[in-house]
């Protein structure tokens, strides 16, 4: 068995007295793209300094290919780093950007071009390599910052919330520009987001991060069908999460008996998992939200506050009506942390 | 923020090392010096010195004229930086350079300027004797509003400049809600305009002030051996009676007097209503 | 209506106060006769050229050009890595480094002159040109540190962080990628420390000894011997040095936004 191309062991981050993140461990294969996902402020960026060598660790060590290079400094760790900022040099052309890196390692001039070339030309941006970034949009900054660090040929290339700056086009199309890029490239990935739908999208796994602990790690499919903690359901889409015991779910306003035997533990459903018209259940439309082919309703129930959202197709229901609905054992997802 | 502590603070510390050992220490040791004599600690020094009449005069001409000045700069400040705000941006920033330029130009030559207009052959004495209304030329020079003019003009554009950059944040609205509410210009300066630019006017009073209390050049330009100021004093007790004990004293008192106006007006900008 | 005239009046009289005696000076240096006087006796520009022959004036002067361009320099290697520091480190006493290096300006120029006399010059024979380098140094120092930290607390320090992984060291870093982001700051300061220097009349009061006189010090005491118009054409001269660098400064780099 190789071992593996990224090994953080008992890393231990700290501002000050201030531990962000406690004892992590975490490993990845070479070529892997992965994603470190969290709320704000879990320690992500945190982590990817660290990583980088912006950081130093309190305690703990990081391997790189087989290397411990914890006490190696940051410029010669041969890592990228994507800032959430971008962090381009304001008083250089593109062209400079991205041979910056290759200048200082003082490579011969004929082969900075054309390396520099190629890098730009593989982000699309070979015909703005005389803009400063100043003269340039947010997505073509975003590129020119991912051709600095990729002409560098990084062990690892790490991003930070690489997508979030831009707007909703612009993201779709830098999702699909970083897998072109890691696929073409085969190079180790990680970058860090807060949202799930990219890391589901992106990722070949999944590092959800809690307060600077991990939560769970897997593949998209595995967080997403099999979250293993309340929060990773919560993250992952399961707004309706529900205490159970002896039968009876134990919701905040009050308790329901269930129709179908379960152990001790969670239990969640997506808003899509929930059926409306029908069921032993009730409850009253307390808000009702149009979303095109969907229709999401905030429903009053006994045990509180229940989210569904079904087709606009299916009979619509109004503020203030009542209705029947259930939550079908086919939907549901048992999670075995108790409360 | 980068993390090396150690790195930093010696990137910092040639700095503090040059202005704390060259700049601070001798100072310091100027100062305890009024604090001492006969070889003991001892407040006599300070005694004696508020006791001579010339001295409080020199003292209270000072404090008097930085009143005066400060207060007289607030007020034309206040109009010249109402009327600089409300200018189109092009001419707002034509005219903010004029106000700016002469701090840029020797305090010499600013003070020198005031000798041809004020002196026995100036331009006021001409004006007064071409008006008929002396026969002779007065004097106007070596007299405490010849000082208080040279200072006026030295400090003014430092009110002005604090006020204009307070003024910037007013709410032009304000002023106009105010008006068509019925009041008038009074009461929009003491109930709008006041509160809201009352940082600059303490920053500006605080340069003013401070500025007028350790000038030197224009009292001695301007006030010569007959108006003499707390600075100009001090530099007779030196270059005149070798008096170093008076001068560490007078230094304690200008040092204490800008500490002291610095910490109050601080203090006042800051409180709460 | 009335309104716009009031304003402009208030404005007029205001610059008539403030640069008028300018003005004055400049036409009185131009004096045909021996005396000061407004208006002149005449107009010739024999004042104008009498400056440049007056011995004095010129040793003086270069002195006031060495102090200014010297001690702003000094001041500027001293006062650039003290803003970079404080702006970018946490370092330990940062706000006691901050007042320390903010003191000139609130003391009183002709304490410090008498303190570095006293202590520095009398007891240990430290030269007096050399007190007034160090004192000048100091008193330009607090501005360096201003302007220069004012021009870099809108550069992000990731930046700098980008440079070093792509290779930079620390210190390569701050000369490829900070300073050539601060240098119009880097330049105002300079600009400010020189006008402050070459200025500045109550440090150096003291600080005078045979043959080594700053030139406002000069002028103090060339004006204690005589009135005559050279002082007036002297002023008028170094006004309109101050007022074309200032301006110079202002087209190229928007001075007036570090000041
Ligand atoms: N420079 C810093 N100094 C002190 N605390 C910090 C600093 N940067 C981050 N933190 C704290 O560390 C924790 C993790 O932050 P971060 O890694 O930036 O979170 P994320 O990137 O996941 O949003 C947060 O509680 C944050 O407040
Ligand atoms: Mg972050």
């Amino acid at each position: 068995m190789s071992s593996p191309y990224i090994l953080l062991k008992d890393l231990t981050l700290a501002y000050g007295d201030m531990v962000a993140v406690p004892k992590l461990n975490f490993s990845c294969d070479k070529g892997e793209l992965i994603a470190l996902l969290g709320p704000s402020g879990c320690g992500k960026t945190t982590t990817m300094r660290s990583i980088a060598g912006l950081l130093a660790p309190q305690s703990g060590q990081i391997y790189i290919d087989g290397k411990d290079v914890t006490n190696v400094p940051a410029n010669k760790r041969e890592i990228g780093l994507m800032f959430q900022s971008y962090a381009l040099f304001p008083h250089l052309s593109g062209f400079e950007n991205v041979a910056f890196g290759l200048r200082i390692k003082k490579l011969p001039e004929a082969e900075i071009v054309e390396k520099t070339n190629k890098g730009l030309d593989t982000v699309g941006l070979l015909h703005l390599a005389n803009r400063k970034p100043s003269e340039m949009s947010g997505g073509q900054q975003q590129r020119l910052a991912l051709a600095r660090s990729m002409v560098m040929e990084p062990k690892v290339l790490l991003l930070d919330e690489p997508l979030s700056n831009l707007d909703a086009r612009l993201r779709l199309e830098m999702r699909a520009e970083l897998q072109r890029v890691q696929r073409e490239t085969g190079i180790t990935m990680i970058f860090v987001t807060h949202d799930q739908s990219e890391a589901l999208a992106l990722a070949d796994r999944i590092v959800l991060m809690k307060d600077g602990l991990i939560e769970q790690i897997g593949t998209p499919d595995e967080l997403y069908n099999k979250p293993t903690s309340v929060f990773a359901a919560d993250f992952l889409g399961f707004e309706n999460i529900f205490e159970v015991s002896n039968n009876v779910i134990i919701g905040d306003a009050g308790k329901m008996s269930l129709d179908f035997k379960s152990e001790s533990g969670h239990l969640a459903w997506r808003p899509s998992g929930v059926k409306i018209g029908q069921g032993k259940y009730k409850a009253v439309v307390k808000s009702v939200a149009f979303a095109g082919e969907r229709r999401e309703y905030v429903l009053d129930a006994e045990i509180g506050v229940i989210m569904a959202d079904v087709s606009a197709q299916k009979k619509s229901y109004k503020i203030g009506e009542s209705l029947a609905f259930d939550l079908p054992k086919s939907e549901a997802h048992f999670i075995e942390q108790a409360s | 923020m980068f993390q090396n502590r150690k790195e930093g603070f010696a990137l910092a510390l040639p700095a503090a090392l040059f202005i704390g050992i060259l700049f601070l220490l001798p100072v310091g040791i100027l100062l305890s010096e009024a604090f001492q004599l006969d070889g003991g600690w001892s407040l006599q020094g300070y005694i004696d010195f508020i006791s001579k009449p010339l001295n409080q005069t020199v003292f209270l001409r000072t404090l008097k004229l930085g009143f005066l000045v400060a207060a007289v700069s607030a007020v034309i400040g206040y109009a010249s930086a109402f009327c600089i705000v409300n200018l189109d941006p092009k001419s707002r920033g034509r005219i903010f350079g004029m106000v700016v330029l002469p701090l840029m130009i020797s305090p010499v030559a600013r003070t020198y300027a005031w000798i041809v207009i004020l002196g026995r052959t100036g331009i006021v004495n001409d004006a007064i004797i071409g008006l008929g209304l002396s026969d002779t030329p007065i004097r106007i020079l070596f007299t405490e509003t010849a000082v208080f003019l040279g200072l006026l003009q030295l400090f003014l554009p430092l009110m002005i400049i604090s006020l204009v950059s307070s003024m910037e944040n007013l709410p032009r609205d304000a002023i106009s809600a105010a008006r068509v509410l019925g009041a008038n210009w009074l009461q929009v300066f003491t109930k709008i305009i006041l509160p809201l630019t009352k940082e600059g006017l303490v920053m500006g009073g605080t340069l003013v002030f401070t500025g007028s209390l350790t000038a030197y050049i224009t009292p001695a330009i301007l006030g010569g051996a007959k108006v003499l100021m707390l600075e100009t004093l001090l530099y007779q007790k030196v270059s005149v009676s070798n008096d170093y004990v008076s001068a560490s004293i007078i230094a304690t008192i200008l040092i204490a007097m800008c500490f002291g106006t610095n910490l109050l007006l601080k203090r006042i900008a800051t409180a709460r209503e | 209506m009335t309104e716009k005239w009031t304003s402009r009046l208030i404005l007029g009289l205001t610059l008539i106060f403030l640069i008028g005696p300018f003005l004055i000076i400049i036409i009185a240096g131009l004096s045909a006769g021996q005396s000061l006087a407004f208006p002149p006796d005449g107009i010739s520009l024999k004042w104008y050229l009498k400056v440049f022959e007056i011995e004095s004036f010129r040793d003086s002067f270069i002195l006031s050009m060495a102090l200014a361009i010297f001690g702003t320099l000094i001041a500027l290697a001293l006062g650039v890595p003290a803003a970079y520091a404080l702006n970018r480190y946490e370092i330990p006493y940062a706000e006691t480094i901050k007042t320390i290096v903010a003191a000139p300006i609130i003391v009183p120029g002709i304490i410090v002159g008498l303190a570095l006399l006293r202590y520095l010059v009398l007891p240990i024979g430290l030269t007096v040109t050399l007190a007034l380098f160090f004192a000048h140094t100091a008193l330009v120092l607090p501005y360096a540190v201003r302007v220069v930290s004012s021009s870099m607390t809108n550069l992000r320090s990731d930046m700098e962080e980008a440079a070093v992984l792509l290779g930079c060291t620390r210190l390569s870093a701050f000369f490829k990628v900070v300073l050539p982001n601060i240098k119009g700051g880097v330049l105002a300061a300079f600009i400010l420390g020189f006008v402050t220097s070459f200025n500045q009349v109550p440090v150096s009061l003291f600080l005078s000894g045979p043959g080594v006189r700053t030139l406002p010090i000069d002028m103090l005491a060339y004006m204690e011997i005589t009135y005559d118009p050279s002082v007036a054409a002297l002023s008028a001269l170094l006004a309109f040095l101050s007022v074309g660098i200032v301006f110079l400064a202002e087209k190229f780099l928007g001075f007036s936004r570090y000041v």
